[in-house]
């Protein structure tokens, strides 16, 4: 946030840097409209929709380079320089190319000292690729997150804005690869509460795709 | 006897052992939406807050105000004046992760305290605003929630009673501030989520300027139980001055984390036990009560501390979001400092100076002394930066990332002099 003042990924507002998408590209289908102007009905101004339609934008064209953003201002008649500021405000609206899967490994303080920073060593070893970097085929973009909100599973980590990855072991990152390369599905994964699994002997959700267990976290051996 | 009473028999009311409990109908067959119907039916809005006051309910999204109170400061109601209800679903403090399991186990709970709230307040609208990280659980609320406008327990004429009230969600994008209410006004309204300047107070003018309340997930779940048990019930549980159920999320180095439903006023030593201990057969070194922002307890000061305002406040630390971090004694705590500072640094909205800058170099002082180049005096100097920061900003993301350098260095000190190289002399001798 502040230090996106100090070091703008993005071309500022009154620049005009080359395009990454042509004109024919940069339009919303009806259904797309259809969707935005059902967001706009759910706040007294369309500016409360601004968020929603730029997850849209960039779940349509995979990030927000600025003629996207110039887009979700002209469908919401907005000022391009309010949809700039609040794109550039969010960590999680990408503002450059990334790669097929973001992967987002916390490294905040209860991941820290559970091996948050071994999880974010070995998959740059893996990948061959430092932190905030992309690999060369495009397919995996690595970054370091903040607190995710599940910090009794440490270390875990977060896959392209989606499914969470709990208690991670070298093994399990393997695995986690392999599927992603192989272009599978993450599943969506419930932690079974401890009480529950002393209560009710395991998950409450019968629906759940995937079921994991709070665990003894690892020692982690880096902590920065 | 602890203040939390009984608690080994203690029945969970937040998270009821009941399978598939965040499926509409096994939630209402439950005496789901009951207390809804009652108070809709029975009740007439002023006694909702008042019953709210009588349980004694504080919030659970860090500050703990009294949540009776803050609905009472609604202003009367205005024709042609929308009143709105944001839920505060952004959990982003380090070491919190209980809204989460309580929106993917028990959702219901939610969505009846927030209309439960919306009756009390006379609301037009709740918007949900969940961080954009939980963007699985956002899909799984979508559908818990299109059910409950087919069963007409959301929307318009609710239950026939003529009373309506919208549920909108909102999907954040990555940003700890949001979380702070009037940041989260303002992200609402499509704007970078900078906070606002209080007075004027978001009763008075809230979203869009319109009288708006902002209360934390947990602490909606809390007013079905209020209702159909009673406030007195609730006043009841655990400890007398912040009374109710509490989810506990217990993170670090234990031998079992999670998250935990029991009573307030819990014996820290208890709750340690009840995670299995530290991992290892280690020693406890240090523990964070209550989310990144509270200040840190060292292991020898912990001894009869139970999990409540009052008695955390005399041992010197905070409730918090009761998002507990136990450290075992292998743990740099210089390390830990770094991160924390970092991790304010980053999140910093870069509005006031004092934050903005201040935060920054907390980074890069605690970063020298981490990498063996600080000196003593740096000690000093960051903390006289915790003076400086604290009280002199917008919102109290400055005072969060003050609070737990200054205790964490005065509390750990040694730690800190150990690293550092030893100056000629020390700015406050
Ligand atoms: C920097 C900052 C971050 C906050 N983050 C959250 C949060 O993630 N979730 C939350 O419920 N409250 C958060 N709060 C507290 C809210 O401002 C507000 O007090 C709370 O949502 C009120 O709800 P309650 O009365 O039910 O606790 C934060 C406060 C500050 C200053
Ligand atoms: S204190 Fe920090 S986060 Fe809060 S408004 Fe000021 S700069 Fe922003
Ligand atoms: S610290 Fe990693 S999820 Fe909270």
């Amino acid at each position: 946030m502040a230090d996106f003042i100090r070091n703008p990924v993005v071309a500022l507002p009154d620049s005009n840097p080359e395009a990454h998408f042509s004109e024919e590209e940069l339009v919303f289908t009806p259904e797309e409209k259809a969707k935005i102007a059902e967001y706009v009905t759910q706040y007294p101004t369309p500016d409360g929709a601004v968020m929603w339609v730029l997850w849209l934008a960039q779940e349509k064209f995979g990030f927000l380079p600025p003629e996207v953003m110039r887009l979700v201002a002209t469908e919401l008649s907005l000022p391009y320089a309010q949809v700039y500021g609040v794109a550039t405000f969010y960590t999680q609206y990408y503002k450059e190319k990334k790669g097929t899967y973001v992967l987002d490994v916390c490294t905040c303080f209860s991941c820290q000292f559970c091996g948050g920073y071994d999880t974010l060593a070995y998959l740059e070893e893996k990948l061959g690729i430092m932190r905030g970097h992309t690999t060369p085929c495009g397919r995996f973009t690595l970054r370091e997150a903040e607190c995710l909100g599940a910090c009794g599973s440490a270390p875990m980590m977060q896959v392209s804005n989606g499914p969470y990855a709990y208690n991670l072991t070298p093994e399990k990152i393997d695995a986690l690869v392999d599927a992603m390369e192989a272009g599978q599905p993450l599943p969506f994964i419930s932690v079974t509460l401890p009480q529950d699994e002393d209560e009710m002997g395991g998950n409450r959700r019968t629906d759940a795709e995937a079921v994991e267990r709070y665990a003894v976290p690892p020692v982690a051996k880096r902590t920065q | 006897m602890t203040k939390a009473g009984d608690w080994q028999s203690y029945k969970r009311v937040l998270l009821p052992p009941v399978k598939d409990l965040h499926h509409l109908d096994v939630y209402r067959a439950g005496g789901g939406y009951e207390a809804l119907r009652a108070v809709l039916s029975d009740w007439k809005p002023d006694e909702v807050t008042e019953e709210v006051k009588r349980s004694g309910l504080r919030g659970r999204g860090g500050a703990g105000f009294p949540t009776g109170l803050k609905w009472s400061f609604m202003p009367p109601v205005k024709p042609n004046v929308p009143r709105y209800l944001c839920c505060n679903a952004d959990e982003s403090e380090p070491g919190t992760f209980k809204d989460r399991q309580l929106m993917e186990y028990n959702p219901h709970l939610m969505f009846e305290g927030i209309l439960i709230a919306g009756y009390a307040m006379s609301l037009k609208a709740c918007y949900l605003y969940v961080r954009g990280e939980f963007a699985n659980w956002i899909t799984l609320l979508q559908d818990e929630l299109s059910k409950l406008y087919d069963a007409k327990l959301a929307g318009s004429n609710i239950l026939g009673t003529g009373f309506s009230m919208d549920i909108i969600m909102h999907k954040g994008a990555g940003a700890y501030i949001c979380g702070e209410e009037t940041s989260l006004m303002e992200s609402l309204e499509g704007k970078r989520a900078y906070p606002r300047i209080k007075p004027p107070f978001p009763a008075q003018s809230g979203i869009w300027g319109y009288p708006t309340t902002i209360n934390n997930v947990e602490t909606l779940a809390c007013a079905p139980l209020i209702i159909s048990r009673g406030g007195d019930w609730f006043a009841g549980v655990g400890a007398n001055k912040h009374p109710g159920p509490v989810l506990y999320g217990i993170s670090g180095h234990v031998n079992r984390p999670g998250v935990y439903e029991y009573p307030t006023g819990m014996l820290i030593t208890d709750l340690l036990d009840i995670a299995g201990g530290i991992r290892g057969n280690k020693k406890l070194k240090a523990l964070v009560p209550g989310g990144a922002s509270v200040p840190v307890l060292r292991a020898d000061m912990i001894d009869g501390v139970t999990m409540d305002v009052e008695s955390l406040h005399e041992a010197g630390s905070m409730m918090g979001t009761a998002g507990m971090l136990f450290l075992d004694e292998d743990t740099d705590m210089v390390a830990f400092l770094r991160r924390v500072a970092r991790f304010y640094h980053h999140e910093s909205c870069g509005q006031c100076t004092p934050c903005r800058e201040g935060t920054g170099w907390m980074e890069n002082l605690i970063t020298r002394i981490d990498d063996g180049e600080g000196n003593l005096r740096d000690l000093d100097l960051l903390l006289d930066l915790c003076d400086q920061m604290e009280g002199r900003t917008v919102c109290a993301l400055a005072d969060a990332a003050a609070w737990p350098v200054r205790n964490t260095i005065k509390r750990f000190r040694g730690d800190f002099e150990r690293r550092c190289r030893p100056s000629a002399w020390a700015v406050n001798a």
